[in-house]
């Protein structure tokens, strides 16, 4: 199941590519649907998966990164659906799938420690990943941003400038993606805070010990608030919009994307289950 | 009933002589009207446009219509014969095919690939039927050609790109602002070029322009042309505050906007983007202004390079046209031909229906002792029969590969079947049994 579901993401980013290369209609539609049917496959093996452990399958990095890979597809064709843009999807898909080959690789299936048995948990999590997907997608755009903003200033239109939308609209989209995506990560991570405060009087478990600024993974996620906090103000206040915008969400997602998979799986001590 | 094409356009005439030549100017309708009187032409479709003025008919004797054609020509626009002769240019049978369908896909304008061609070549077919000079000939031409124009613009390149620099500079501002609906146009200089960008950006619908040159009646009579607002030169550093889009085309010999100046507005305006098309000769904005941020500026031989790559790529794209258009017109004539043979397909038709029906009527004695089913079986069994006989025959008819062989295959069917002449067996089975003759046959004359 979870192979089929690889390889419908692989299909789907193969037919993102044919359309952008060629601009074929066709294969662009082809493409949506391809991704379409792998985001609903997902989310019925995600909701196999409630079922059969009895709770959200979002405990430990593994099932947390696939279910990041299924928000951000759901994001994704949110986005196309209401942009009618598909230029975008050659660049998110071969993100869903190194993503979920990760995830795929290294699954297996985790009890849930009783200290992640609060409702809590599902708020925190699920916000933060909803934030990432929405870091992604703006950390995409922005690079489209960067290489449609590169031709238009050097005078030589050619491959970027007769694909993507004009530069407003993916300014827009960045500034509208990473301020969700924003309002998100400060809420799940207030949610984290709140819920730390509770338990830490309470609970022996090591790993909650462990929850200090000092640990990686909270420490990594605050300097992502930091650089997405930045971004916004840049925007509103010194008038940073475009390229410099662009390239903080790029460097934003990359913070994200650290804090995903390294730091996630290697270093952190507060956040291993 | 044979296609031919008169005309003159701008391969073979030059601008003078076309203006001369527009049909628009005394009105295709009435254009229509003369030619639908004229003995020799059964059909006919007047396309005239700023490049070309073309006359599609059908008639009998080619040779004859082009001279009465002609004729017709340089009186309607009262020029004289001798003056107009020379420009003429005449096409027969498959070439006025190929010649429309090249029209239809604009591979044959002026720009290769320009998108009006199409629409004005859909009025001129609109206008011929709607005068009733269409018939089943030109009908089909044109439709196809219809078919052949949309096709070319899908799946060929001809039609992209920009390819002037006033669409050049359009087409970048969409790239930079998306819609320009909401977006502040300053025009710096009231000049022919200024004033031509100005109309394009007018017909996006942009919010406001404002005019400014160094002379305020011409830039009031400008802001009048563009539905726009003039103010005074001195205000020009103000308006580089509030404008999205700014074209500066003046005659002047030094820049008249430097970068200090774009640095300046562009901190006030916290780095909004801001185009600028530098159309004037020599430059009106230093060009070091394109190191700044979130400016983007092109000059007029930016823009023309834009428009020869488009030109270019379209020069590419135009093989694979013309092999399209090939293709069409082959199966056009494929068409063409197959008409050509369905009288003697008709004829055939009849001859063995008739065939049937007087055998029918002659064993007429003999089956009235079966059932009415069983007639009707037998009736059905005759009629498969003959439909059978004549598959092969008819798809060969249709099929000929030129107009020599269809025409030789026309005759020996005719001649070995004897369609010209009436049905032999005709009188006899209708003496025999004095019976009327079936609703299905013809009139026999004898």
């Amino acid at each position: 199941m979870t192979i089929l579901l690889l390889s419908l993401y692989v299909a789907a980013g193969v037919a993102y590519g044919m359309h952008f290369a060629r601009r074929d209609a066709g294969a662009g539609r082809l493409a949506s649907a391809t991704l379409a049917a792998a985001a609903l496959m997902h989310t019925f093996v995600i909701g196999m998966r409630t079922v059969e452990v009895g709770h959200l399958p979002f405990v430990g990095a593994p099932a947390a990164i696939s279910a990041f890979v299924w928000l951000l597809a759901v994001a994704y064709l949110y986005t196309e659906a209401t942009t009618d843009e598909r230029a975008m999807g050659v660049f998110i898909v071969p993100l869903l799938v190194i993503l979920q080959t990760v995830s795929t690789l290294s699954d297996r299936v985790i009890e849930p420690p009783p200290v992640l048995d609060s409702p809590w948990f599902a708020v925190h999590v699920s916000s933060l990943l909803f934030a990432y997907a929405a870091f992604a997608l703006a950390c995409v755009v922005g690079i489209t941003y960067v290489l449609l903003f590169r031709e238009l200033k050097s005078k030589q239109l050619g491959f970027f400038a007769a694909r993507l939308p004009s530069l407003q609209v993916l300014d827009t989209m960045n500034g509208r993606a990473v301020g969700v995506g924003w309002l998100f990560l400060t809420a799940g991570l207030a949610v984290g805070g709140v819920w730390l405060f509770q338990l830490q009087p309470e609970t022996a478990d090591p790993r909650v010990a462990a929850m200090t600024l000092l640990d990686p993974k909270i420490s990594v996620v605050l300097l992502s608030w930091t650089v997405y906090s930045f971004e916004l103000y840049a925007r509103r206040v010194i008038g940073w919009s475009g390229r410099r915008a662009a390239w903080l969400s790029a460097i934003g997602f990359s913070i994200v994307l650290l804090n995903l998979v390294p730091v996630g799986y290697f270093l952190t001590e507060s956040h291993n289950f | 009933m044979e296609l031919l094409l008169l005309g003159v356009s701008h391969h073979t005439a030059p601008v003078d002589l076309r203006e001369r030549v527009d049909f628009s100017r005394r009105g295709v309708t009435t254009a229509l009207g003369e030619l639908s009187v004229r003995p020799t032409l059964a059909e006919a479709v007047v396309l005239t446009t700023c490049n070309r003025a073309e006359l599609y008919v059908t008639c009998e004797d080619p040779v004859a219509t082009v001279r009465d054609l002609a004729v017709f020509m340089s009186r309607f626009h009262d020029v004289p014969d001798t003056e107009l002769a020379p420009h003429l240019y005449t096409h027969t049978g498959p070439d006025v095919v190929r010649h429309l369908f090249r029209v239809a896909s604009g591979l044959d304008s002026l720009v290769v690939g320009e998108p009006q061609i199409f629409g004005q070549v859909k009025d001129a077919y609109a206008t011929a039927s709607e005068e009733r000079t269409t018939g089943a000939l030109l009908n089909k031409l044109f439709t196809s050609a219809f078919g052949v124009g949309k096709r070319v613009r899908a799946d060929t390149g001809l039609g992209e790109g920009a390819v002037s620099v006033s669409y050049a500079a359009i087409t970048l501002a969409r790239k930079i602002f998306g819609s320009l609906e909401q977006r502040d146009v300053l025009v710096v200089g009231a000049g022919e070029m200024a004033e031509l960008t100005a109309t394009h950006l007018r017909s996006q619908a942009v919010r406001s322009i404002t005019v400014t040159s160094r002379t305020r009646t011409r830039a009031e009579a400008l802001a009048q042309k563009v539905d726009g607002r003039a103010v005074t030169w001195s205000e020009l550093p103000a308006q580089l505050l509030t404008a999205d889009i700014i074209v500066t085309a003046t005659g002047a010999q030094t820049p008249v906007i430097n970068r200090t100046q774009v640095d300046e507005a562009m901190r006030a305006r916290r780095n909004r983007p801001l185009f600028i098309i530098d159309i004037g000769l020599p430059r009106d904005v230093d060009p070091a202004a394109s190191d700044l941020e979130q400016v983007f500026l092109y000059n007029i031989d930016d823009l023309r390079t834009l428009v020869d790559e488009n030109l270019a790529r379209r020069r590419d794209q135009m093989s694979q046209a013309e092999s399209m258009v090939s293709d069409e017109v082959e199966s056009f004539q494929t068409w063409l031909l197959a008409r050509g043979s369905i009288p003697t397909l008709v004829a055939l038709r009849r001859h063995f229906e008739d065939l049937r029906q007087s055998e029918l009527n002659r064993l007429g004695p003999k089956l009235n002792g079966l059932s009415p089913e069983a007639r009707s079986r037998v009736d059905e069994i005759t009629r498969l029969l003959v439909q059978k006989l004549l598959i092969s025959p008819t798809e060969r008819l249709k099929n000929a590969g030129d107009e020599q062989t269809a025409a030789q295959y026309s005759e020996v069917v005719t001649q070995l079947f004897g369609l010209a002449e009436p049905l032999a067996g005709e009188t006899t089975s209708t003496d025999e049994h004095a019976s009327p003759p079936p609703k299905t046959k013809t009139p026999v004359t004898s």
